[in-house]
């Protein structure tokens, strides 16, 4: 018994030993109640020692949320959407400036710019995209005197009077009479001169520079010459000789990047009959690098070639007894390029957002020689050539073997004659002008008249250029804008998709660039406005097609709830449940203690 | 546009007209430019692997050859196989695979050219072609470099289920994932139209999400309805095709290059009873009338020609004697110059762009000087964020040290 019960009192906590004290000392203390009450302070280690471990928790809380927040580079939404804005309220608007010259006509100049710009705007179409501001002054030149309007205009009063004359028009060498019109009003100035001359025979011929002129008959009105020279205004200063104002797609072939790959292949349809080569390096630094050049501001162009071998044509020909020549037509012509056997797209230095445009001179086998292209009318195309706009240009040469047979040698290789190889490169360029949206003829067949228009030994006139420059800044400033929004709409759509500082800093010197386009387009700097805008839409694109924006690559909210909560939820009941637990524990010995101390008091 | 609303109530009344405006306008002018229909792509994707699904290998491989002979060529075929069955150690014909009991034709015969294959084939891989957010490493054969005037063909095969597609027996594909990519597509205007043909068990339910206008779909099967193989090849010992491929090729092995034959008429040769599933096909996004469509717009090669009218006579104007004694002069020296020049052009045009955007970002960060704000940045840039968990656990123990030894 006395065992047990010592054990037991062993065992047993304070409290029991304060009851079996507690009768030993009922003298001292007569009310106390070891339930109620205590004697000492309650300690405030416990307290601190679990309020610390609660206290580190929390304070350790904002790092975990730092370390687990999604990193986003922040995008300039607002100079985005205001951008938009800008470039779908008012319409981009290049200032031209366009100069009439009436040599040898005794008119009123107010009555002639009245009737020019009637006829302007009866034919200019309403571009949703970019419109254009013009201003036209006009000078009257009697030989003795000089009359201009508008009068305030410092265009035409800087025209110094009698320094075009009806001779200078009289030889029919065009490209002195253009390199005479440079030389008066020289070239650095970006206006637009039409001179119209009375003289002899009818001619009208616009030159390599911005200048065209027409020589009129006496005898004609010249409110007639006004509707020609406001039809030359429109239809080729302004829109290149298109049919329409508007940008189709499919004449874009610049690349995403600003980059187009020009790749020319040399054919052997079968060489077993006859192979040719051809010495491409010449033909490019003379004739294709002009050209590139030319194009600089518009897009960067590299060029490659290949001489492929054993690639037949998919399409059928028919023997024609008249012309003596295989035929094929233009319903042939979608089927022509052979895609399984001519492999064409093998160039590793196009990068992916370029644009690659392929050119193939076709040597036809002897089975099949020579070939030919029937157009719709019946007639024989002169140039045996077709394009496939955003794809290319094919050419068909037929060697000499089976043009005359006689003199043909065959050897083990060929090269093409530099003559042909000259004449198959200008339906080259002819077919890269096409692909551009022009025309490669020389000739404009207006409503009111024909125009020719001066070929240019870098492919495209002057103002053919600055039509270009113009068109691509347009197209080009609203590609970057729709992708700029595009990509503020996709990232505000996925709040939790991590957005790298490459896309942030591509964005903000994509807008840059815009702007700098912008600026230099309303001040009519046409080919640093496209250069400006061609690298906007490139890094736009760079922006929207960044690797990182994949929509199944993100942390959602429940993946990362469910990697931290087994850990975190746990521990962090127990730490909050022992706090309470020892803040409450606290209160109630406090109170004890409170309690001890009042009847202490009182019984003293 | 919700944190927008919640802070600048007054920059939305101004913003909220003008996206109103813009797009009002862009509506109407997305109507009016319409693209013309430049080229044909085709997106062939197989998700299995192993032996038992050989016929969905070969019914990609038999749709990529009907392709292909329809005009498509090879650049403008993206083709996603596992390509295990060629030369699986169960194939009795090695090298060889067919879709017929009969073996008359060897699908992996000539010129195949499979772009990604095994491993490669993953729902990354797959939304990185459709979406075009490839690394720049990615070669141009593997991505699809489609326009504005594209027709892409997208024929996925395997096996499915309510609203995904199991790729390779690891991963889903599911139809919010396909129907976010397809609207990623139209709106960088990546296609024209797109068609969308998918052999699966309850294969429509695979573009139920679908909304971007210009897309066509057909499935195999409707929800609940299984797709079935058409037969058991006893020599190989697997099946080898597949019911709906099957009636699809039947219907192409018809055509040849020059044919019109309408879309419509390909969706009605499908049977019921002979499927033994409900084919069905969604045309509600899908302007055109399936009559006037012929199935060369998707199956086959349309190249839209123009016949190129004259030479650009820019030389013949040039005196030939000045050309040739031009040409002789600078040839010697043109074509080494001319080479080194294209390889200094190129490595310029690649450095120039990365080093002039990196510039600028050094300059903002060098110019604070409080170090509380250099703390504040360097916790913004969030790099080494192990580092950063690490100083916060670092700095715990203290503040747990402290206050135990100020209680002892």
């Amino acid at each position: 018994m006395a065992e047990i019960s010592e054990a037991n009192d062993s065992d047993s906590s304070e409290l029991q030993d304060n009851g079996s004290e507690a009768p030993q000392r009922p003298e001292s203390e007569p009310d106390f109640d070891p339930k109620l009450m205590r004697k000492t302070k309650p300690g405030l280690k416990r307290l601190v020692l679990t309020f610390s471990v609660l206290f580190s928790f929390l304070l350790g809380f904002p790092f975990l949320w730092k370390s687990v927040e999604i990193y986003r580079s922040p995008l300039p939404f607002r100079e985005i959407d205001s951008l938009s804005t800008q470039l779908r309220s008012d319409n981009l608007l290049f200032p031209l400036h366009f100069h009439a010259l009436f040599v040898g006509f005794d008119h009123d100049p107010d009555h002639l710019r009245r009737s020019i710009l009637l006829e302007i705007t009866k034919l200019t179409s309403q571009n949703p995209k970019c419109s254009n501001s013009y201003t036209l002054s006009v000078n009257v030149d009697l030989g003795s005197h000089c009359l201009h309007s508008p009068v305030s205009s410092p265009h035409s009063s800087s025209y110094p009077c009698g320094s075009v004359t009806a001779t200078d028009f009289v030889q029919n060498d065009d490209v002195a009479v253009d390199e005479r019109l440079v030389s008066v009003f020289g070239g650095k100035t970006k206006e637009y001169i039409v001179a119209v001359v009375k003289g002899g025979s009818e001619r009208a011929v616009v030159g390599k520079h911005r200048h065209a002129w027409m020589v009129v008959g006496g005898g004609r009105k010249v409110e007639v010459a006004a509707v020609k020279v406001a039809e030359l205004l429109v239809k080729l200063f302004i829109n290149g000789g298109r049919e329409e104002g508007s940008i189709r797609n499919e004449f874009m072939p610049v690349g995403a990047d600003g980059k187009i790959v020009l790749s020319f292949n040399l054919l052997n349809a079968d060489p077993l009959d006859w192979v040719y080569d051809w010495d491409f390096e010449k033909i490019d630094d003379t004739l294709l690098a002009p050209m590139i050049e030319a194009l600089g501001p518009v897009a960067n162009i590299s060029v490659e070639s290949q001489v492929l071998y054993h690639t037949p044509k998919a399409s059928f020909s028919f023997w024609n007894q008249k012309l003596e020549s295989y035929v094929f037509s233009t319903k042939d012509l979608p089927f022509f390029v052979n895609s399984n056997e001519w492999h064409l797209d093998t160039s590793i230095a196009a990068g992916g957002r370029s644009n690659i445009l392929q050119f193939a001179v076709y040597v036809p086998s002897a089975k099949e020689c020579p070939l030919l292209l029937q157009l719709p009318n019946g007639e024989i195309s002169k140039t045996n050539g077709f394009i496939s706009p955003m794809w290319g240009g094919v050419i068909v040469w037929n060697p000499q073997g089976c043009l005359n047979d006689s003199e043909f040698e065959p050897s083990a290789k060929n090269i093409i004659p530099i003559q042909d190889l000259e004449n198959m490169f200008e339906v080259f360029i002819g077919q890269f002008r096409q692909l551009f949206g022009f025309k490669s003829v020389n000739v404009y067949a207006g409503a009111s008249g024909d125009w020719n228009l001066l070929p240019s030994e870098r492919g495209f006139t002057e103002w053919e250029l600055d039509v270009l420059s113009r068109q691509h800044t347009c197209f080009n400033l609203h590609s970057c804008a729709t992708t700029l929004v595009s990509l503020s709409r996709l990232v505000q759509s996925l709040p939790r998709m991590i957005i790298m500082d490459d896309i942030g800093k591509q964005v903000k010197f994509s807008l840059e660039a815009a702007k700098l386009a912008l600026s230099n387009a309303s001040s009519g700097a046409y080919e640093s406005s496209a250069a400006a805008s061609s690298q906007a839409r490139s890094l736009a694109e760079d922006a929207f097609f960044h690797p990182s924006i994949m929509s199944v690559s993100y942390y959602s909210f429940e993946h990362c709830f469910a990697v931290y909560s087994p850990f975190f939820l746990p521990v962090s009941m127990h730490v909050v449940l022992a706090a309470l637990r020892e803040l409450r524990r606290y209160k109630q010995e406090k109170a004890k203690y409170l309690v001890w101390k009042a009847k202490a008091n009182t019984s003293s | 546009m919700e944190t927008f609303n919640n802070s600048k109530p007054v920059l939305v009344l101004l913003l909220l007209p003008c996206l109103l405006l813009y797009s009002l306008i862009s509506f109407n002018s997305s109507s009016v430019e319409a693209a013309m229909h430049t080229n044909n792509w085709a997106v062939l994707v197989c998700t299995s692997r192993f032996w038992f699904n050989y016929r969905h290998m070969a019914n990609t491989l038999s749709l990529y050859r009907t392709v292909k002979r329809l005009g498509i060529p090879d650049e403008r075929i993206i083709l996603m196989l596992a390509d295990d069955m060629a030369c699986n150690t169960r194939n009795k014909y090695p090298a060889q695979v067919f879709n017929n009991e009969n073996h008359r034709l060897n699908l992996y015969g000539d010129n195949v050219e499979v772009d990604y294959r095994g491993y490669e084939v993953t729902v990354e891989n797959f939304l990185r072609v459709l979406t075009g957010r490839h690394e720049t490493a990615v070669p141009r054969s593997k991505r699809l470099l489609s326009d504005e005037g594209s027709h892409i063909l997208l024929y996925m095969t395997g096996h499915g289920g309510d609203e995904f597609l199991k790729f390779q027996d690891s991963e889903e594909l599911q139809s919010h994932d396909l129907a976010d990519a397809v609207k990623q597509m139209k709106e960088k205007h990546r296609f024209k139209e797109l068609l969308i043909m998918v052999d699966t068990c309850q294969a429509a339910t695979l573009f139920n999400q679908l909304q971007s206008p210009g897309v066509l779909a057909i499935g195999s099967s409707m929800k609940g309805e299984n797709s079935y193989s058409h037969h058991l090849d006893s020599d190989v010992g697997v099946s080898v095709v597949d019911r709906f491929t099957y009636y699809t090729l039947a219907f192409f092995e018809r055509l040849n290059i020059y044919d019109n034959a309408s879309l419509s008429s390909l969706f009605s040769s499908y049977n019921p009873s002979w499927l033994m599933s409900t084919a069905y096909y969604r045309k509600d996004l899908y302007k055109r009338n399936l009559e006037e469509v012929p199935v060369t717009n998707f199956f086959g090669s349309v190249m839209e020609t123009i016949h190129t009218d004259a030479a650009y006579k820019a030389l013949s104007r040039r005196n030939s004697g000045r050309f040739e004694a031009q040409m002789s002069l600078d040839s010697v020296h043109h074509a080494e110059r001319r080479t080194l020049m294209k390889v200094n052009d190129q490595e310029e045009t690649h450095d120039v762009n990365p080093e002039g955007n990196k510039q600028p970002l050094q300059g903002e960060e060098g110019a604070s000087k409080c170090p509380w704000s250099t703390f504040c940045n360097k916790f913004r840039k969030g790099e080494n964020v192990d580092s950063l968990v690490n100083y916060g656990l670092v700095t715990m123990i203290p503040l747990l040290v402290i206050p135990t030894w100020l209680v002892r």
